[in-house]
Formats: structure tokens, sequence, C-alpha cells
């Protein structure tokens, strides 16, 4: 009955979660945010766009290297509200991982100490909503790691931009589709493919573009993306 | 930590802003602070930007990406003519903002935009800490244009090195057969031939015709007169043995690097075989530095024949080119050709004038066009006529007659010296333009009584003449009768303007530029047509107006500025405008021309820099400020 222990243990290997005092207040404090009111205007609203780059693409068994991110502020990105994190690996990623995005594996073994990077996340991320490209790779690879470092779950709201872009521009592509298309589409330039912050650039831009899109559909608030990527994703699965 | 991903999107900011001027030369920590400062936006077409409606303009624009449509809002009713178009790297408002006020401008995304925004905060702090920006914020124009002239400069400054001195090779600057004796030569037969012929240094050589020394005219006073050596010792005693030796094909750069390299005046020719060829001296290397001005004055002026005007007309060219890469202006470099093109022209008349009795006439040669307007470019065809006088003693016919047979004479001598006849036969030996006073009024007066098209065309051609030989109050006294009736007569100054209307500046809605008015020349803009004229015929209707004698067109607007009550900096913008268009009218014929074609005034706007290409974009917006006015005043 290994695996039954496994389920109720969390596992053999996994080793107990120590966090120093610190580390707990700061946990602490960030759950006492307040959470936004998510039926605001997209033009009140603080929403971080997120990208995350990880040793493969199995989101349960690869692991989280970095995180970049990007806040729009009431519409506009504030190059000075930005974020980076390499979380530093005990085992360097593959040679073949280590070409897609470029983090070396000295910077790698040199990076922050996984709970601090993530504290340091959710000290910049806040409650604010969340927005990627196919948002379910970055979710999965964060909301691991800080169960599986910090012990926490984040539980906060993810907009995924692969869904919510083809139902607000039906009229241009009714498809999920690479987030390369659409930047194409809208002539967005990405300076730097496969680094964190770069991939959160593009897609931030893509995140005004649908905001300025939203306004005028009708979709005006955070709620109201939610709303639009979960009917789409049922009629999808109904169709 | 958040440091690393704001450094990567300010360089990234920082690197397109580098691409756009006045950004590409502002200070590395003035871009620093505008790229740390700078917040992106996105707005969806035809979204508005800025609106006068918005209040004080507290944001100040810079296009990373689309196209935006400047309107003028209100003021004027006319809005079409009022629009225009910015693109990636150019910002807005740069008026309203620095003012705190409202904008005057509706400013509306024509695709989809994403735009850079400064608050006016940093905008002001910018404008602190960046002499740069703050010199492109308040002499916008003016900056643009001093950037374009100093790029100007270059370019030209190391075409006209290159071709002129540098490059050209010795066996093209020996002129002279070098003169040389044996090493055995006494001195005194050397010293002899120096001063007998004028020469400053005699060349020593062996029997094979090989240089073996030098001995200059500054060697006689120190080698010979000092030391007290005797007249009949050889001259090899004396001579600077070993004298520097380059192959005939090397050019006048290794001659200036050998000069400078070992402290010698002389550098010495040689063939393959080591034979003396020439001595090409340091003053050699100067004069290749060109003709002046003075000097090709003083051809023209003593110019016995044809040949010698010839060379005197390329010289001009040359020296034109010279300027052009000196970074002299449009407005000095054109009225520099006309005076030149005068000088050749009283010349040819003075050279003819031996050949043909006018005794008893009284005349002047009256020069029409752009040589009317002290305007000529390197492209110019003849455009002249005379006036005389005709007593009641005179037979008109034969006057007519001998000054017909004069004209006709000058005229194939301005074609031989490279200004070709007129195809219009705008020449002084057409009867039709060769006319008394009395005529050419009664001419002046038909064309402004009918201005059908045919008159109106002629009036802007010939209203713009100018005396250049003869009796000069001749001229003058054609000029005040002309502004007498034009003074007076709206209607037909109403017709001018019509006509001056009918040519818009070729700025696109969408476009920069609208470049395919001419379909077998896509791409291209005519820049006499649309650009030069469009100031021409404004200016020319002012002076009309305004009881103003000048032909140039400049001075047309500064001396008619007065009476519109135009202020001074407007009028000065519009100027900026016009040579502009001069200059880059003149730098297309000269490249045109030195490729062997028919210097045109087709410039493609794709061929321009984008410093050009936007500087010419304010230039067609100072020409259709011109349009507005004239549409003002005499409501068409």
């Amino acid at each position: 009955m290994n695996w039954i222990a496994k389920l109720f243990n969390g596992g053999p290997k996994a080793p107990p979660i120590v966090l120093t005092p610190v580390q707990q207040e700061a946990i602490a404090a960030w759950r006492k945010t307040p959470a936004p009111d998510l039926t605001r205007s997209h033009y009140r609203s603080r929403y971080v766009v997120v990208d995350v780059e990880a040793s493969g693409l199995n989101m349960k068994k690869d692991r989280l290297i970095s995180i970049g991110a990007l806040a729009v502020v009431d519409g506009v990105i504030d190059f000075s509200d930005a974020f980076e994190v390499v979380l530093r690996q005990d085992v360097v990623s593959t040679h073949e991982n280590i070409l897609i995005h470029g983090i070396g594996g000295s910077a790698q073994s040199e990076g922050v100490d996984p709970p601090d990077a993530l504290i340091a996340f959710l000290q910049y991320l806040g409650k604010s909503p969340l927005v990627a490209y196919h948002a379910l790779f970055d979710q999965s690879m964060i909301e691991r790691a800080l169960k599986e470092y910090l012990g926490c779950d984040l539980g906060q709201t993810w907009i995924d931009l692969a869904w919510v872009m083809p139902d607000l521009f039906r009229d241009l592509i009714n498809a999920q589709v690479g987030l390369d298309d659409w930047l194409k589409l809208f002539d967005i330039e990405n300076i730097l493919r496969h680094n964190a912050v770069s991939d959160a650039y593009a897609t931030a831009k893509l995140l005004q573009v649908a905001l300025a899109r939203g306004m005028q559909r009708g979709a005006e608030t955070p709620n109201s993306f939610v709303e639009l990527e979960r009917a789409r994703r049922w009629m999808r699965r109904a169709s | 930590m958040s440091n690393n991903a704001t450094q990567l999107l300010v360089s990234a900011t920082i690197e397109f802003l580098r691409r756009h001027p006045p950004f590409d030369r502002m200070e590395p920590e003035a871009l620093q602070f505008l790229a740390e400062h700078l917040k992106l936006a996105y707005y969806p077409k035809e979204a508005q930007v800025l609106t006068p409606e918005m209040g004080v303009a507290r944001t100040f624009y810079i296009l990373q990406r689309g196209k935006v449509l400047a309107r003028q809002a209100g003021e004027i009713s006319v809005v079409e003519y009022s629009s225009m178009t910015l693109g990636p790297g150019e910002g807005f408002p740069i008026g309203s903002v620095t003012a705190q006020r409202p904008s005057t401008n509706a400013y509306v995304a024509l695709e989809d935009v994403f735009c850079y925004e400064l608050q006016a905060d940093d905008f002001f702090k910018l404008m602190q800490k960046s002499t740069v920006f703050n010199l492109f914020c308040t002499q916008y124009i003016a900056s643009l244009l001093n950037q374009s002239r100093q790029q100007l400069q270059v370019q030209f400054a190391q075409r006209a090195a290159e071709q002129q001195t540098m490059n050209s090779p010795l066996a093209s600057i020996v002129k002279k057969a070098p003169i040389s004796v044996s090493p055995d030569t006494p001195i005194r037969k050397v010293v002899e031939v120096m001063a007998a012929g004028h020469i400053g240094s005699m060349i020593v050589v062996d029997e094979a015709e090989q240089p073996v020394g030098i001995f200059t005219q500054s060697d006689v006073l120190k080698r010979i007169v000092l030391p007290g050596i005797a007249l009949d010792a050889p001259i090899q005693s004396v001579m600077s043995p070993a004298p520097h030796t380059l192959p005939i094909s090397s050019n006048a750069y290794d001659a200036a690097l050998a000069m400078a390299m070992h402290g010698i005046r002389h550098v010495l020719a040689v063939d393959e075989g080591g034979r003396l060829k020439g001595v090409v001296s340091e003053r050699d290397l100067f004069t290749l530095q060109r003709v002046g001005l003075r000097q090709i004055r003083q051809t023209i002026d003593t110019a016995a024949n044809l040949d010698q005007l010839l060379q005197a007309s390329q010289d001009v060219r040359q020296l034109s080119l010279n300027m052009l890469a000196q970074g002299v202006g449009a407005e000095q470099i054109t009225q520099f050709i006309s005076a030149l093109n005068d000088t050749l022209t009283r010349r040819i008349i003075q050279i003819n004038l031996e050949n043909h009795d006018l005794y008893g006439i009284e005349w002047a040669w009256l020069s029409f066009g752009s040589e009317g307007r002290d305007e000529q470019t390197f492209s110019t065809d003849q455009d002249n006529g005379i006036v005389y006088v005709c007593t009641d003693i005179m037979d008109r016919e034969q006057t007519q007659l001998r000054l017909l047979e004069f004209a006709r004479d000058v005229n194939h001598d301005l074609d031989k010296c490279g200004f070709p006849l007129c195809q219009g036969k705008i020449m002084a030996s057409n009867p039709e333009l060769c006319l008394t006073i009395e005529e050419w009024e009664e001419k002046f007066g038909h064309w402004i009584r009918t201005p059908e098209p045919q008159a109106l065309l002629n009036a802007t051609i010939f209203f713009d003449f100018r005396p250049l030989f003869g009796q000069f109050n001749l001229a003058n006294r054609l000029r005040l009768s002309l502004l007498r009736q034009t003074r007076t007569n709206g209607v037909f100054r109403r017709m001018m303007a019509q006509n001056a209307l009918s040519v818009s500046p070729p700025l696109g809605k969408i476009r920069d530029f609208i470049t395919d008015a001419d379909p077998e020349r896509p791409g291209t803009i005519d820049l006499k047509k649309f650009g030069a004229r469009l100031f021409i015929d404004a200016a020319r209707i002012f002076a009309l107006a305004h009881n103003v004698s000048a032909t140039n067109t400049v001075q047309r607007l500064k001396l008619s500025a007065g009476p519109m009550n135009a202020p001074a900096d407007e009028v000065a913008a519009i100027i900026e405008g016009f040579n502009f268009i001069q200059l880059l009218r003149l730098r297309h014929q000269h490249f045109e021309q030195e490729h062997g074609r028919e210097g045109d005034n087709s410039v493609r706007p794709d061929e321009l820099n984008e410093l050009e290409r936007r500087i010419l974009k304010e230039a067609f917006r100072q020409a259709r400020k011109l349009q507005q006015r004239l549409k003002l005043d005499y409501q068409v």
C-alpha cells in the first residue's frame, strides 16, 4: 500500500518545510493584503503578466527556473513595476534546455534561494489578477513551487489570453493558436524570445490590445475576462 | 531583483529611441532618465490619443508603433488641409506641453498604436537635463535643419576631398616637363637657368635620366653664398643627394604624405624605369584645393573667347559643388550661381557688342524665370529678352532688327557656354520678346486684364524679370508700371492665387508623402512643381499685392511680411522650408549629372534619410501655411 502512504503523507521524499520567522511573517503579511475589486474597469486595475522558464515542459516533474513579470496598471505598462528572479537550482537543467531560455548553469546555481525568490514574487504580485499566454503551464509551475517551498496556495485569479484573444477577435483568428501568431498580427516585437521578462513584455502588450477591445465589446472588467474565458472553454468542450 | 527586469526593458527602450532624432544625439544620462520614466500605452485604431477638449496637455507622447493623425481643430474651416501624419519615433505635442496649454491639434490613431508616455513634470526635468532635447523643443524646426545641413556637409566634404585633391594621380598634377641638368654642370649655369625660367628647384639627373639630386632656390644662400663656394664648381657638390621619388602612378595623397613625413617640399615623379617625369611641389598640392571665386570672376572678365568662358562655366559648377560641400545654404548657392552666370552672360554680351553696332539705342538685357529671381540651380536653360526705347525719329522695325541680330548671336554663344537654348523660345532673339518699353507694358497689361490660363502662366515667368546689362532704368520703369497695375487689380491676383493653389503640397494623409503624381516616375516627388514652385508662386502674389519690387522669393517673403503682418519667426520658418527644398534639388541635380543623366527634380523620399524626410514634411507644411494665407486673402 505504498501509493496510499504517498497519497496521505505527501510522499516519502518530500522534505519538511522549514521557514525562518522572517519568511513566515512575509507570507502572513501577503495573505493579509486585501484582494482587489475585480469588477472595476480595466483602466482602474493592476494586472500582473507573467512568464516562467522551467527545466522542461512537464508540468508535474520539471522544475521552475525563473519568473518574469510585468504590471499593466490602469492600462499602461510601467517599466519600473517589473520583476524577474532566477530560482537557485541544485541540479542544473539540461544543455538543450539552457539553449532555450539562455539561463546558464552558473546563473542557475547562483540563483536566489527558492523560498526567498517566491516570497519576493508574492510581495511583487500582491493580490493582483495574473495574466499569461497558455496560462496553465505558468500557473502549474508557480503553484507547485509555492506548495513545495512555502507550503502555501496562491488561490488567485488567472486569465489566459490564449482563450480571451480569440473570443475578442473572432473576426481575425477564431481558434487556439500560438502566442507568436497574435504578436505577428498586431505587429508586436519580442525583443528577446524565451527570456521570461521579454516574453512577459510582449504578452503585456497583447493584454493592452485585449483591454482596449474589451472596452469596446462590453467586457470592461477583470471579471468579465474571466467569464469570457470560462464560457469559451465550455463552448469548446461542448462542441 | 526587479531591477534586472526593469533594466532589460529600459535598455530596449533606449535602443528604440536611439534610432530616432533627437534622441539619437541625446546625452546618455538624459536618455537613461527618459527611458526610465516612460510608460507604454496602447490605442486601438481610431481612438483619440489627445484632443483640445482634454484640457492642458500633461503628457508628452513618443510613438513606438503605428501612425497617428494630427488634425488642427477649429480655427480654420478647411480642416482637410491642416492635417499631418506622425510615425514611430515622433513626439507630440511639443508646443502644448512646453506651454502647459491644451493642444491645438486632435491626435487620432490611424492604426493600432503603441506609444510611450512621459508626464509633463518629467518632460521639464528632461529639458533641464538635456541640452539636446531642450534645443530640440525650443528650436523645433531650426534644429532639424541644422542637423541635416551638417550631415550634408560631411557627406559632400568627403566627396569633394576625394574627387579633387587626394585621388588625383601625379600624372594629372605634373603639367610642365621637368627641367634637369647633369651632375657636372657648373653651379653658375644652373643658377642662370633657374633665374631665367623662374624655376624654384632644379633636378640633377644621371645619364639614364634618373634623379640623383635636387637643388632649390633656398639652397643658393645657405650652400653657395654664405660658405663662399666657387660658381664654377659642379652642381653635385652642393645639391641634396638622393631626392624623394614616387612612381608617377601614385596620387596626390601619397605626395602630401611623403612631404609631411620627410619634411620636404618637393617630390619627384618617376616612371617605371626610374626616369624623371616631373616635379610636384607643395604649392601644386595647395592650388589643387580649388579654383576660387575671385579667380573665376577674373577669368570671365578677361576672357577673350568662348573657350575660356566655357571653361569658366564649368568652374562655376565645380565651385558651387564645393560650396555645397562646405555647408553653404541653398539661398547663397543659388544666388551665387546666378551671380556668376550674370557675369558670364554680361561678358558674352560685351564680346558680341564688338561685332554689332547698337549705338544710339537705349536698351537693356532682361532675364526671366529662375534667373530673374536669382534662384538658378545646376540645370538651367535660357530665359531672356530685351527692352528698348524707340523715339519718334527712329525706325522701329530697323531698330528691332539690329537688336534681334545681336540677340541671336548672344543666344547662340550662351548655348555654347552651357545654357541650352530655351525650348519655349523665351529668348531675346524672339521678336515677341524684343520689345519697346510701351510694348512690354501693353503685353503685361493685356495679361492682367484678361487672365486666361496662358496669360497666368506667362505672368509666372515674365513678371520675375530683372535687368542684366544695359540701361537698368528701363527695367525699373517697367517694374513700377507693372506694380501699379497689379496692386490695384484684385481680380487678377485672385486668379493668380487660384492658379497657385491648383497644386498642393504632396503630403499624404496615411503615408508621409504622395509620390505617384507622375505616372512615369512612381515613387518620386517633383520638387520643382510640388515644392519650390508653391513658395515661389505665393511669394510672387504677395509681392505684386504689396508693392515689393524684389524678384527673389526669399526677398519677396521678407519684404512683404511687414505689410502682411506676418510674425518674423513664421516667415523665417517658411524661408527655411523653401531653402531646404532648394538644397535637396541642388543635391539631386548634382548627383544626377554626375551619373551622366539630365538633372531633373524627381526626388525619391525613400532614398532620403529619416531626418531629411521629416524636414521635408515640415517644409511642405510650411508651403501649406503659405497656401492657407492665399486662401484667406483671396477667398478661393
